[in-house]
C-alpha cells in the first residue's frame, strides 16, 4: 500500500495494545491518512460481524448440567473418601486437596516473609470469600432463600448446600436473619447465611475443611474477614461493620453451636 | 461457572463436533476446578481457554492413538453452517442470516491457526498477552498471525462478494 504505515501497528492500536505515546502519534498520521482510515473501518465491520454472527453460541443446556453434574461429584462433602469411584480415585482429588492445603500453608509463611514488602494478597480462599460477598451485594444475588425463620433455612440447606450448618436468628441482639443462600467456592457449595446488623450486611459462610487449614482473621479490601472452626466446619464472617459487632456475631453464633472452645 | 459459554464455542471451533466439543469443555472445566488457582482472578477466561485447549489436544492425541480420527477437510462447508447460532434473535433477517453463515462457512476454511486467534481476539475479547498464552506462542506471532488472518479472512470475504453487486461491502 502506498501508506508506509505497517498494518499490523495499525491493527495494535484498532486492538488497544498500543502504548500511549505510540497510539497518540498513530492517531496524528490516522487524521490525515484516508487510507489507514478506511482500514480501521475494515476492522471494525470485521469484528462487528464475528462478534454478531459467530458470538453467540451458547454451552446447551444438557452440556451445563452435566458439567454441573461432574462438578457435583467432584465435591462431594462426606465421606468424602467411602464415596469415590475408582475413577475418581484416578483423578484423585485428594492429592489436589492436599496440594491445595499445602499451599495454604506456604501462602502463610510467604504473607509473613512479605508483609512488609507488598501488599500481596496470597491466601485464594481471602479473594474467593471477599468476592463472595461483594457479589452478594448486587441486587438479586443476596439470598436464595428469603426468611427469618431459622427452621426454614436450615433445611432448605440440606438440599442446596454441600453442609447443613446451624442457623440462628440473634435478631433480639441486634443480628436479624434474612435468609440463606448457597456459593460454590474451594470446590465445594458453601453454605451462607445471611444476617442483618443496622445498614450492614453480614455474610456467614461456611463449609467442610478436612485439613484443619483455618486462616487468621484478616482484612481485605476494606472488608473484615472472620474465621473459626467448629467441628468439621470452617466458618467466616464476612462483613463492613466494625471488628466488635464482627466478633460479636461470631460469639453469638459459637455459644448458639455450643462451641466454647475458643474464645 | 464462569466462562462455559466461551470454552464452549472455542471447543466448537477445535472439535468441529459438538459431541467431541463437549466432552473437551467437561474434562477441562473439571481439570479447572481440581487445580490450585482455581477460576479466579482477571485471567481467568484465558486459563480456562488454554485448558480447553490442552485438553482438546490430549484428547485428539488419544483418539489418533487408537486408530480412529475424522480429521476434518480444511473447507467442509458442513462445518460453517453448523457453527452459526442456531437461536438467531428476531431481527435476523434471511439475508442475515445467509451473511452469517457464509462468515462462519469463510472462517471453517481458514488455517486453524489463524482461526483460533480471530476467535479469540474478536469474539473473546483476550488482548495479545492472553491469546499468546492460549495458543502458545509468542506475543510477536500473535501480531503477525493475527494480521494474516484477518487479510486472509478479509480476502475470501471480498472473494465471496465479488458477483453479489448488491451486497453491502
Amino acid at each position: 500500500m502506498p501508506c508506509a504505515e505497517t498494518p499490523s501497528r495499525l491493527e495494535a492500536y484498532f486492538d488497544g495494545e498500543l502504548d500511549a505515546i505510540s497510539a497518540a502519534d498513530l492517531e496524528r498520521h490516522i487524521g490525515e491518512c484516508a487510507e489507514c482510515q478506511a482500514e480501521l473501518e475494515n476492522l471494525e465491520k470485521l469484528r462487528r460481524s464475528l462478534r454478531r454472527d459467530l458470538g453467540f453460541d451458547r454451552a446447551t443446556p444438557e452440556l451445563r448440567a452435566r458439567v454441573a453434574a461432574a462438578l457435583d461429584r467432584e465435591a462431594v462433602p462426606e465421606p468424602r473418601d467411602a464415596r469415590l469411584s475408582p475413577r475418581a480415585l484416578a483423578g484423585a482429588p485428594g492429592f489436589w486437596r492436599g496440594v491445595i492445603a499445602g499451599m495454604g500453608g506456604l501462602a502463610v509463611a510467604a504473607s509473613a516473609v512479605f508483609l512488609f514488602a507488598a501488599p500481596v494478597s496470597v491466601n485464594p480462599l481471602f479473594n474467593d470469600l471477599v468476592n463472595a460477598h461483594v457479589r452478594s451485594l448486587m441486587p438479586t444475588h443476596l439470598i436464595d432463600v428469603e426468611s427469618t425463620d431459622r427452621h426454614t433455612v436450615k433445611p432448605w440447606f440440606a438440599g442446596h448446600a454441600d453442609v447443613s450448618p446451624a442457623v440462628f436468628d440473634f435478631a433480639d441482639e441486634g443480628y436479624r436473619l434474612v435468609g440463606g443462600r448457597a456459593d460454590y467456592f474451594d470446590r465445594q457449595r458453601a453454605a451462607v447465611v445471611v444476617y442483618q446488623h443496622g445498614p450492614h450486611i453480614i455474610n456467614v459462610f461456611s463449609w467442610v475443611d478436612d485439613h484443619n487449614s483455618l486462616p487468621g482473621d484478616t482484612t481485605r479490601s476494606g472488608w473484615h474477614l472472620a474465621f473459626w472452626r467448629t467441628g468439621n466446619l470452617n466458618y467466616c464472617a464476612v462483613s463492613d461493620t466494625g471488628w466488635d459487632e464482627l466478633m460479636r456475631l461470631e460469639s453469638l453464633i459459637k455459644e448458639a453451636t455450643g462451641d466454647t472452645r475458643h474464645p | 461457572m464462569p466462562h462455559l459459554d466461551a470454552a464452549y464455542r472455542f471447543a466448537r471451533w477445535l472439535t468441529r463436533s459438538p459431541s467431541d466439543a463437549d466432552d473437551v469443555v467437561q474434562e477441562a472445566i473439571l481439570r479447572a476446578y481440581r487445580s490450585f488457582e482455581g477460576l479466579r482472578g482477571s485471567d481467568a477466561k484465558a486459563w480456562l481457554l488454554t485448558i480447553v485447549k490442552n485438553c482438546h489436544r490430549t484428547i485428539a492425541a488419544q483418539a489418533r492413538g487408537r486408530g480412529f480420527v475424522p480429521l476434518p477437510q480444511e473447507t467442509d462447508e458442513r462445518d460453517g453452517h453448523a457453527m452459526v447460532a442456531t437461536t438467531a434473535g428476531p431481527e435476523a433477517t434471511s439475508m442475515r442470516r445467509d451473511e452469517a453463515r457464509t462468515l462462519a462457512r469463510l472462517m471453517a476454511s481458514l488455517p486453524a491457526e489463524h482461526r483460533e486467534v480471530l476467535i479469540l481476539r474478536e469474539i473473546e475479547e483476550l488482548d495479545y498477552r492472553e491469546i499468546a498464552a492460549v495458543a502458545q506462542i509468542p506475543i510477536g506471532t500473535v501480531m503477525s498471525r493475527l494480521a494474516r488472518a484477518r487479510a486472509a479472512l478479509k480476502e475470501r470475504w471480498l472473494a465471496e462478494l465479488e458477483g453479489e453487486p448488491d451486497a453491502v461491502r
